[in-house]
């Protein structure tokens, strides 16, 4: 069959940021769904926020209440939320409650009376908050898997949008015959994390849509549900084809370690223990891209952004004009209880927002601890997604991360992240002629040469600065406590640059 | 509360424009309300606030004991009011059944700016009467709902 004998499905927008990516775009049009989960996960909100963005007055929402909440109340909590638009009432919303044809009557009486307003208001949309509180005695199940039936058909045939709304624990999921009447079925569940709560969503089918599998976490605010996809929405966009240019740091004897600088579309990790320049020269990053016309975020976990562009200033360098011209943006992330795929958005929201091309995270450690506990766990793949994602659009990310410094060991990162990063450079303190100095290293670029020279550094006015020439007369500089070797007569080479070079 | 139901039922009077006795000023406000409200809510959501208000009334006027809510929310018993002592002079001519109808009315356009909001009840008056103009409270020139 070609594309254009098949059927065109219309996708409805959910009202709920972030679930059209979710959903595969949007929910199928007159599809019928059911929004399970627990009390409390936010399956009246969701379901709300749909109606919101989809009534009209030419083809209204119904939403029939059953025994849970009522309409007076449900309007008192609802409108509390700023996609709550009291313009559409009555015209394209109406509430109808049917507790008594409930507590009265049997399934197929509140058939007729959900037909009847069926027929009279013909709706686009149709809701039933809770279905599950239809079914009183327990050998009603089937009943109430005859009901859905006959409603599915029914709805369907009445072009609506139909959601169905129950409280189902985790454990229900399985075998349920009811699940297989729907054409979408969306779980929210919510769990205490020692002293957070981790909401999560999961699109368990979805016929007919390209859904993005997997839990992804939700939050419930102001706004109503805010979903935020595994994927950051960027699933749709074709990965850019790897590229040859090079990205300067504006350190020229750096740049040269570099072989001219970081690969465009590179994940770059700055290690290093406290106050050995990680944040200088990843501020020096950021300036160097700014004044090539390449626009940049900062996201700081550990310092205010006021701060971080007035020490940038301390280093002569301009942060305030270029975030003024709207070519950098320093985000604050530090709040309680973020989960980690809402910071993260945060990050991409502000990336696409200026169309970045550099992107600094300073640091992983204060990235991490801004997170809420629960989150922590999930810090690396959602690390590992969001980097993927970005260096996939031509984004060259540079992050920082401290290690503890050893002098045993030489540990590139705590966080057994080196996985993440196509490139990572080593700053570390050593004691050379009872002085505590610092060097350089670049440990690996992927898919490109760097040098191997080991170059002493020093912060100054201008910022990082590397001195003379590679160190040559000391063994174990690695180590931080080198010994002079034997060659006195020869203390400095010339630099090799990325002459000698090493590929991955 | 109790400028705003004077309003309406003044509104339904001059409507009407007959010399129609309270009840049947108050019966078209309170249907009005009850067709508005009904249809955002449903039936059951506004019987329930009916009920509440009419019991509210009652405590204030005690012409309103004969005044029952029946399932659907409709009001039975309000042609049965005579006049009260403490009725609004100048509603006595318009309103010979005292100010009994005014109370209930009051008390439910209380209950749903209590419950519901400014807005919503806005939109619900505005619904029922959509030739008058109901001002919110914000507005610094408009007359107060």
């Amino acid at each position: 069959m070609s594309t254009q004998d098949k059927v065109k499905i219309n996708k409805l927008p959910t009202g709920v940021p972030g679930l059209d990516e979710i959903v595969g775009g949007g929910l199928p049009e007159f599809s019928f769904n059911i929004i399970a989960g627990a009390p409390g996960s936010g399956k009246t909100t969701l379901a709300h926020q749909f109606v919101f963005a989809n009534a009209s007055p030419e083809r209204p929402a119904l939403y029939f209440t059953v025994l849970g909440e009522s309409a007076i109340k449900m309007l008192r909590y609802q409108q509390q939320y700023s996609f709550f638009d009291p313009a559409k009432l009555p015209e394209s919303i109406r509430f109808i409650n049917l507790s008594q044809v409930v507590l009265t009557k049997d399934l197929g009486a509140v058939l007729e009376e959900i037909t009847k307003e069926v027929e009279k208001a013909n709706p686009a949309v149709v809701v039933v908050d809770s279905f599950r509180t239809m079914v009183r005695k327990p050998e009603s199940d089937m009943d109430l898997q005859s009901f859905i039936q006959r409603l599915a058909l029914f709805l369907a045939s009445w072009q609506a949008t139909t959601f169905l709304i129950g409280e189902y624990a985790e454990d229900e999921l399985r075998d349920n015959p009811i699940f297989t009447v729907a054409d979408g079925l969306l779980w929210l569940r919510q769990t205490a994390e020692r002293n957070s709560i981790v909401r999560k969503l999961q699109v368990i089918k979805l016929r007919g849509q390209d859904s993005v599998p997997g839990l992804h976490t939700f939050r419930i605010t102001d706004a109503g549900v805010q979903a935020f996809s595994r994927t950051f929405g960027l699933t749709a966009r074709k990965r850019n084809p790897p590229s040859d240019r090079r990205l300067c740091f504006g350190i020229p004897e750096l740049d040269k370690m570099l072989d001219g600088g970081v690969r465009e579309g590179d994940s770059v990790l700055v290690a290093g223990s406290s106050g050995t320049g990680k944040s200088v020269l990843a501020t020096q990053f950021i300036a160097e891209g700014i004044s090539h016309g390449e626009p940049g975020i900062v996201a700081v976990f550990e310092e205010r952004p006021e701060a971080y562009a007035e020490r940038a200033t301390s280093l002569g360098l301009d942060l305030e004009t270029p975030q003024k011209d709207g070519k950098l943006t320093i985000l604050y992330l530090r709040p309680l209880d973020l989960s980690v795929d809402e910071t993260m958005q945060s990050i991409l929201d502000a990336v696409q927002k200026i169309g970045a091309k550099r992107l600094v995270i300073d640091s992983l450690a204060g990235f991490e601890m801004a997170l809420s506990p629960g989150f922590r766990a999930d810090f690396r793949e959602s690390l590992y997604r969001m980097i993927f994602a970005l260096t996939g659009i031509g984004v060259t990310i540079l992050s920082t991360v401290e290690v503890d410094e050893s002098f045993t060991e030489f540990p590139f990162s705590t966080y057994s992240i080196s996985f993440l990063t196509d490139d990572i450079i080593r700053l570390r303190y050593v004691s050379i002629d009872g002085q505590l100095r610092k060097i350089m290293v670049v440990i690996k670029m992927r898919g490109g040469n760097h040098a191997k020279d080991i170059r002493e550094y020093e912060i100054t006015s201008k910022g990082v600065v590397i001195l003379g020439k590679r160190l040559t007369n000391f063994q174990g500089l690695i180590s931080g406590v080198p010994v002079h070797s034997d060659r006195s007569d020869l203390k400095e080479e010339p630099a090799q640059e990325s002459r000698i070079g090493s590929k991955g | 509360m109790r400028d705003l139901a004077h309003r309406l039922l003044a509104y339904e009077v001059s409507a009407g424009k007959t010399a129609e006795p309270t009840a049947s000023a108050t019966l078209r406000v309170y249907e009005k309300l009850r067709q508005s409200l009904s249809g955002v809510a449903g039936v059951a959501a506004f019987e329930s606030l009916a009920f509440r208000a009419l019991t509210q009334a009652k405590s204030e006027a005690p012409s309103l004991w004969p005044v029952q809510i029946a399932g659907d929310g409709s009001l039975q018993g309000l042609g049965e009011l005579k006049p009260q002592i403490d009725m609004d002079k100048d509603l006595a001519d318009k309103f010979p059944c005292g100010d009994g109808g005014i109370v209930l009315i009051a008390r439910l356009l209380g209950l749903l700016l209590m419950f519901l909001g400014e807005a919503i009840t806005l939109r619900l008056l505005r619904n029922a009467w959509p030739r008058e103009a109901f001002d919110d409270r914000n507005s610094e020139h408009g007359r107060k709902a």
